[in-house]
C-alpha cells in the first residue's frame, strides 16, 4: 500500500503493521479468512484434545500463536511448506493428523490452507487454553529462596530464583544518574534538582540510593501532589466533571490529599472511603449521578459494585451488572449483593434492564471471609463491609494494591493487565511476598514503594515497553521505560522554566515543602490544577469511569498541541524569558549546558552543543531559547521515564 | 517459549529484542488496548459503501421539528391565543418538490429539497428530566450515558475503522463548538472523544472557523524558515540521543511517528483548505452568516481537500439557539437566517463539484420540542419553560419551550441516499408523535455506517467483552433511504 493512500494519523502505525499483524481489519471489512469463526472451530475439534489448554501430545502445543508458530509446523504466508498442512490431508499411517477418525473436509483444509497463506492471522489475546486458574483470596506465606551475591533484597533472591529458572542473564545495574533520575519521577513525580544529582554521584556510601529513596518519600508534599495523580484516576474523583451541574457527584480530594499528606495506612485509607467517618470521603461511595433515568446497571448503588471490585480487587462485574458474567466467574446476584449494601431502599435484581421480581441480599464478594448483616442500616452494612475488604485474612485486597504500585514504578503489573487480577501472576511468590511485606509493615505504602525502590530489580537499567505480549510470553525483565503522564510533563516544564500556577484550583491547603527536598518542583502540581486542554490532549483523563493505566503512547493530535498549540507556545515562550532573566550574561553555551542539565539530568554532547548553538545562536534570545527548550522536551529521552 | 529461546533472548543486544518484539507491541498500536473483531455471521453484513464522507449539521440544543423541516397547523401570534391551541409559529412553504413542505425562513433550503431525503419520524430515547448533553451524549455515541467504559464519538469509530481520506487532513474534525467555558461543558466533552479507541481517533476541534487555519499552521510569531529549523534541530538531536540505541521501541516510534504526522499536516499544501481567507469573497459571502455558516464553508473546504468525517454545529451553549426555554420563535427566525443560505449552498457546491454523491450530509438533533408536552405524552419531566402561559399574552410566551422527545427531523443529502424523498410521518395534531416508519438513533447510526461500507455489527473487543458501533450490534440501516437497494 502506498504512503498517499494511508491515513494521516495512522500512516506509520499501519504501514509498520501491514507486514507484522496480518490479523487486523482495519478497515471494519470481512478479511480473507476469518480466524474466529471459521479457522477455530476446526483447531478446536480437529486438534485441540491433544495440542491445547494444557496438553501437548508429540511435545505440538498450539495455545496461542506464538506456541504454534514456536513449534514449526506453519510456515506463515506457505501451506505448500506447512508440516500442518501436509499432515491433514495425508493418509500415511504414523503422519497423517488427526491420527483417528474421519478427515477433514475439503472445505475445512481448504479453509486452514487460506488461513497459513494469509500468514496465520490469529486474534492477539485468543487462546485455546481455559482459564482454570483461581486465584487465592488469603495471604500464603513465602518460602525466600537463597540469596546469591548480588541478589540479598528479599525481592532479588525471588527474581534471581525466578531469572534462574527462565534462564535469564540479570539486566545490569543502573547507573546513578538513571537511577535518581528513575526514582524521583517515580516516587514523587519530578525532575531531581541537577545539584542534587551531583551531590548524589560524588557521595561514596554505599547506602547512598537507600538514603537517597528516603529523603525523596520523605518530602510529603511532593509525594501527596504526585500520587493524587493515580487516586484521582483510580477513585474516579475530579475537580470538574459530570454530575456536579446537579449536585450528582461528591469530590473527596480535601479528604484525599491530606490522607496523601499523612501517608494514611491503606487498610485505614479504604475503611474510611467505604465508611466514611466524615462527609468528606463519602464521594467514592457515592459515585456520579447524572440527571434523568440511566440504565439499571448504571445506577449508582451498581457503580459503587463495580467500583469495589475494580479499584480494590481487580475483579470486573461491569459484565455482572447485567447478567452473569461469560469471561469469569462473577454472577449478577454478586454484582447485586454489593449494591444492596449501598442501597438506601431495597433493591430489585434486573437483568439486562429488565426487572426479574428477586430483591437483592447485600453479600460480600468473598463470604468466605464473612458475612454482612443486612438487616442492619446502611451506615453498619458500610462499615461491616468496610472490615471485610481491609480484612488481615483478604490476600487479595493488598495482592491488588501491591500489584497497581509494583505497574506503576516497573511499568508491568506483576498480573497484568492489572485489573485482571483473577489471571496468574508472572510470580506468585514475588506478589505474595509483597502482600505479606505490605500486611507487616502495617499497609504502609511509602515502605512498599521504598521496599521495591531498594531492589536490584528496581535499580536494573529499563528494558522497552511490553505491553500487549501475552501472559504466557511475558518474562520480566527489570523495569520498563514508561511514558510521563500529563502531568509529570507539565510539571517538568514548568519546573525547568520556572513558571506555572501560583493557586491551586483543587480545594486543598498546600504544606509547605521540606526544604531539603531532592527534587525540583513548581509551587502547585498540574495534579492540582484543573484539567485543562494541554493536559487532556495529553491523556489526563475524563474521570468518569475508573482509570488505572494512563496511555504510553503519543498520538498525532498530542504532538500537534505541543508542536504549535497556544498554551504549549506561550509556556515556552514565557519560560524561555523565564531562564534568560534568572541566567544573565550566560553564553550559548552556558545556557545549553544549563538546560541539558535541568531538562535531561546530563551535560550535552559535543553533537548536541552544535546543534544547540545553530538554534541559539550566539546570541541567545527568548524566541531561540524557546525553540530549543522545545526541541529538548520533545526528544524521546525526555518524554520516557528510563 | 523455549529455554533455547529465552538464551537466544538474552544475547540478542536490545535493540535486536526491540525488532523481535515489535509484531506483538505493535499490534497493540494499532488497535489500542481494545481489539477490533469481526461481526457475527448471523449480524448484517456490510453494504457496499455509498458515500466516502460525512458531514454532521448538527443543530445543538433540540432543534423544534414543526417550527422547521415538520410544518402543522400554524397560528399566527395573537393576544389571548390559547398555548394549546398552537403548533407551528410558522406557516409552512412550498419546496421544489411537490409534496414536501417544510417552514417560512427556509427557502433557500426549499430550493434544494428534491436532492434531499427528509426523515421526519426520528424517535429518540427518553431520559426522564431533560439534560440536553445526555441526550447529546447519546445521539453522538449511540450509547446512553453513564456508561462502564468510555464510548467512542461516531466520528472517532468512522476515523478508527476508515482512517482519513487525505492522510493531511484529521479524519475527525469538529467545527462550531467550543469545549471550555460553557455551560455544560463538563458533560460535553464526556462524548467529544475517541473513548476507548484512544485519543489517536479524537476529535480535531475547531470551534471557530476562522482561526482554523491557525490549528494548523506554526505557532503564532514564528515563520516558516524557523519551523523548518526547529523541526530539524528536534530530528539531528534524537539521532544524538544516548536513547537511540532503543530506537524501535513501541513508545520511540510512536513518538516519532507522531511528531513527523504533526509536521506534515504543519508544513503541507493542504493545509490551505482550512484557511477561510482563501476563499474567493463572493463565496465567502454566499456562506457568511456567522460562525456557523463559516463552518459550513469550511466544511465544504475541507471535503474537497479529503475529509473523513466532520461535524459542523450551530453550538450547544444551555439556552441559547435552539435551545429555547423562553422567546421560541423569535430565535427560530434568527436561526433559520443562520442556516438556509449555507445550507442550500454547501448542497449545490458540493453537487457542481461532484462531490454530493459520495459525501453524506446528516442534519439532525437531539431531540425535538412543543408548546405543551415536555418529554413525551405522559413524563412527569421536570417543566423546563420559562414562559409558561395558558393563554399568549406577549410574544416572549410564543414558541415552543418545551423539550420533546416523540420525534425529530432529520435531513439528509446526498452519500447514497434517495433525492426528493420522505421518509416517516408525524400526528397532524398534538401529540406530536411518529405514526410511521420510526428511526431509531441506532438504525440512523447504522444507516450512516452502512453508506460508509463499515458493518453496524462491527465490534472492538474491550475488557473482554464487545462493545458494537450500533447498541448490541442490532441497528438496522434504514433500506428505504438508499437510491439503490445496497447488495
Amino acid at each position: 500500500m502506498t504512503r498517499t493512500l494511508r491515513s494521516w494519523i495512522s500512516l506509520g502505525i499501519f504501514a509498520v503493521l501491514a507486514h507484522a499483524v496480518p490479523v487486523f481489519a482495519q478497515d471494519g471489512k470481512k478479511p480473507g479468512v476469518d480466524f474466529i469463526h471459521d479457522v477455530v472451530p476446526i483447531l478446536r475439534n480437529q486438534c485441540g484434545k491433544c495440542h491445547t489448554n494444557g496438553v501437548s501430545k508429540g511435545d505440538f502445543a498450539m495455545d496461542t500463536r506464538a506456541s504454534l508458530l514456536r513449534s514449526e509446523s506453519v510456515v506463515p504466508g506457505k501451506s505448500g511448506e506447512s508440516d500442518l498442512v501436509d499432515r491433514i490431508v495425508s493418509d500415511e499411517k504414523d503422519f497423517k493428523m488427526p491420527p483417528e477418525g474421519a478427515r477433514l473436509t475439503a472445505k475445512e483444509v481448504e479453509t486452514l490452507k487460506a488461513w497459513v497463506d494469509a500468514g496465520v492471522p490469529w486474534e492477539e489475546s485468543f487462546s485455546f487454553r481455559q482459564g482454570s486458574y483461581e486465584p487465592p483470596l488469603r495471604p500464603r506465606a513465602v518460602t525466600l529462596p537463597p540469596s546469591q551475591p548480588g541478589f540479598e533484597h528479599p525481592i532479588d533472591r525471588i527474581v534471581k530464583a525466578y531469572w534462574d529458572k527462565n534462564r535469564v542473564s540479570p539486566p545490569p545495574v543502573s547507573d546513578d544518574v538513571s537511577f535518581a533520575r528513575r526514582v524521583s519521577m517515580d516516587l514523587v513525580g519530578l525532575l531531581p534538582a541537577p545539584a542534587e544529582i551531583d551531590k548524589f554521584v560524588k557521595d561514596t556510601d554505599p547506602a547512598k540510593r537507600a538514603l537517597l529513596i528516603r529523603k525523596i518519600l520523605d518530602d510529603r508534599k511532593a509525594y501527596a501532589d504526585h500520587w493524587l495523580t493515580f487516586w484521582n484516576d483510580l477513585l474516579r474523583n475530579d475537580y470538574r466533571g459530570t454530575g456536579f451541574i446537579d449536585g450528582g457527584r461528591k469530590q473527596i480530594v480535601k479528604w484525599l490529599y491530606s490522607a496523601l499528606l499523612e501517608n494514611k495506612p491503606y487498610d485505614r485509607f479504604v475503611h474510611e472511603l467505604i465508611s466514611p467517618p466524615t462527609p468528606e470521603s463519602e464521594g467514592f461511595v457515592y459515585g456520579i449521578q447524572w440527571r434523568g433515568r440511566v440504565n439499571a446497571s448504571q445506577v449508582r448503588e451498581v457503580q459503587f459494585a463495580q467500583n469495589v471490585g475494580q479499584v480494590f480487587f481487580g475483579a470486573n462485574l461491569k459484565c455482572a451488572s447485567c447478567h452473569d458474567s461469560f469471561v469469569d466467574k462473577w454472577k449478577l446476584e454478586d454484582a447485586y449483593g454489593l449494591a444492596a449494601i449501598v442501597s438506601d431502599q431495597p433493591i430489585e435484581i434486573n437483568r439486562c434492564d429488565n426487572p426479574t421480581g428477586k430483591m437483592a441480599q447485600a453479600k460480600f464478594l468473598f463470604p468466605e471471609l464473612g458475612t454482612i448483616d443486612a438487616a442492619a442500616p446502611k451506615a453498619e452494612r458500610l462499615r461491616q463491609t468496610a472490615d471485610l475488604i481491609v480484612h488481615k485474612e483478604n490476600g487479595r485486597f493488598r495482592r491488588t494494591i501491591v500489584n497497581r504500585i509494583w505497574h506503576r514504578m516497573m511499568g508491568h503489573g506483576l498480573v497484568h493487565p492489572v485489573d485482571a487480577m483473577g489471571t496468574p501472576p508472572w510470580s506468585e511468590d514475588l506478589l505474595d511476598y509483597l502482600s505479606n511485606y505490605l500486611a507487616d509493615q502495617g499497609d504502609d505504602l511509602k515502605s512498599l514503594m521504598s521496599h521495591i525502590a531498594t531492589s536490584r530489580a528496581y535499580q536494573s537499567v529499563a528494558s522497552p515497553h511490553s505491553e500487549n505480549v501475552s501472559p504466557d510470553d511475558y518474562v520480566f525483565l527489570g523495569p520498563e521505560l514508561k511514558r510521563m503522564t500529563a502531568e509529570q510533563w507539565v510539571d517538568a516544564l514548568w519546573t525547568i522554566t520556572g513558571t506555572g500556577p501560583e493557586k491551586p484550583f483543587a480545594a486543598v491547603t498546600l504544606p509547605e515543602r521540606t526544604t531539603d527536598s531532592p527534587a525540583a518542583g513548581p509551587k502547585v502540581r498540574a495534579a492540582l490544577m484543573d484539567c485543562d486542554p494541554l493536559q487532556r490532549s495529553l491523556g489526563r483523563p475524563n474521570r468518569e469511569q475508573v482509570v488505572t493505566s494512563r496511555p504510553e503512547i503519543l498520538t498525532t493530535l498530542e504532538a500537534l498541541d505541543m508542536s504549535n498549540g497556544k498554551p504549549v507556545s506561550d509556556l515556552l515562550r514565557a519560560g524561555a524569558e523565564k531562564i534568560l532573566e534568572r541566567n544573565p550574561g550566560k553564553s550559548t553555551a552556558e545556557l545549553t549546558s544549563w538546560l541539558f542539565r535541568a531538562a535531561l539530568s546530563r551535560e550535552p554532547s559535543a553533537d548536541e552543543r552544535a546543534t544547540s548553538a545553530e538554534i541559539l545562536t550566539d546570541k541567545p534570545t527568548a524566541d531561540t531559547l524557546a525553540d530549543l527548550l522545545w526541541v529538548v522536551v520533545m526528544v524521546p529521552e525526555f518524554q520516557l521515564i528510563r | 517459549m523455549t529455554p533455547f529461546e529465552f538464551e537466544l533472548r538474552n544475547v540478542l543486544s536490545r535493540r535486536d529484542i526491540l525488532r523481535t518484539a515489535s509484531a506483538s507491541s505493535l499490534a497493540m498500536l494499532a488497535g489500542g488496548s481494545p481489539r477490533l473483531a469481526e461481526a457475527a455471521p448471523d449480524k448484517p453484513k456490510p453494504h457496499k459503501a455509498t458515500a466516502d464522507t460525512v458531514i454532521l449539521l448538527w443543530m445543538g440544543g433540540g432543534m423544534a421539528a414543526p417550527e422547521t423541516f415538520d410544518p402543522k397547523r400554524y397560528e399566527p401570534f395573537e393576544i389571548g391565543l390559547p398555548a394549546d391551541k398552537i403548533l407551528s409559529t410558522f406557516p409552512a412553504i412550498d419546496t421544489v418538490v411537490d409534496d414536501i413542505k417544510i417552514t417560512q425562513g427556509l427557502e433557500n433550503v426549499a430550493s434544494v429539497m428534491d436532492k434531499a431525503s427528509l426523515i421526519r419520524s426520528h424517535v429518540v430515547a427518553d431520559l426522564g428530566n431533560i439534560l440536553h448533553s445526555r441526550h447529546q451524549y447519546h445521539w453522538h455515541t449511540g450509547y446512553v450515558p453513564p456508561q462502564t467504559v468510555a464510548a467512542p464519538h461516531i466520528g472517532s469509530w468512522i476515523a478508527r475503522l476508515l482512517g482519513p481520506v487525505n492522510p493531511a487532513i484529521p479524519a475527525f474534525i469538529n467545527i462550531g463548538q467550543r469545549l471550555e467555558g460553557n455551560g455544560e461543558q463538563e458533560e460535553l466533552k464526556a462524548f467529544t472523544t475517541a473513548g476507548f479507541l484512544g485519543s489517536e481517533y479524537g476529535p480535531f476541534n475547531l470551534p471557530f472557523p476562522e482561526d482554523a487555519v491557525n490549528a494548523v499552521q506554526p505557532p503564532k510569531g514564528m515563520n516558516k524558515d524557523r519551523f523548518e529549523a526547529r523541526q530539524r534541530a528536534l530530528k539531528a538531536m534524537i539521532k544524538e540521543s544516548p536513547l537511540s540505541d532503543v530506537a524501535s521501541d513501541y513508545h520511540q516510534q510512536s513518538i516519532l511517528r507522531s511528531i513527523d504526522n504533526a509536521h506534515r499536516l504543519l508544513s503541507s499544501k493542504d493545509r490551505d483548505a482550512f484557511d477561510l481567507s482563501k476563499e474567493p469573497k463572493a463565496s465567502y459571502d454566499a456562506y457568511n452568516t456567522g460562525r456557523f455558516g463559516q463552518g459550513c464553508l469550511l466544511a465544504r473546504r475541507l471535503v474537497e481537500a479529503g475529509a473523513r468525517f466532520i461535524e459542523v454545529t450551530t453550538e450547544y451553549v444551555p439556552f441559547l439557539h435552539w435551545d429555547t426555554h423562553e422567546n421560541g420563535h423569535e430565535t427560530y427566525t434568527r436561526l433559520k437566517r443562520e442556516i438556509d443560505r449555507p445550507i442550500a449552498q454547501l448542497v449545490r457546491d458540493l453537487d457542481a463539484r461532484g462531490l454530493l454523491d459520495r459525501t453524506l450530509i446528516v442534519l439532525a438533533s437531539e431531540f425535538s420540542r412543543d408548546m405543551m408536552i415536555e418529554g413525551v405524552p405522559g413524563s412527569t419531566a421536570r417543566d423546563q419553560s420559562r414562559a409558561k402561559a395558558d393563554k399568549m399574552e406577549k410574544p416572549i410566551q410564543y414558541g415552543l419551550h418545551r423539550h420533546f422527545t416523540g420525534s425529530g427531523s432529520v435531513l439528509m443529502f446526498g452519500g447514497g441516499m434517495k433525492r426528493g424523498y420522505l421518509h416517516g410521518e408525524t400526528a397532524p395534531e398534538r401529540p406530536l408523535v411518529t405514526i410511521k416508519d420510526p428511526v431509531s438513533i441506532s438504525d440512523l447510526h447504522a444507516t450512516i455506517y452502512s453508506a460508509l461500507g463499515i458493518s453496524p455489527a462491527t465490534m472492538f473487543e474491550i475488557e473482554k467483552r464487545p462493545f458494537y458501533v450500533t447498541v448490541d450490534g442490532k441497528g438496522q440501516p434504514v433500506k428505504d433511504l438508499f437510491a439503490k437497494t445496497p447488495a
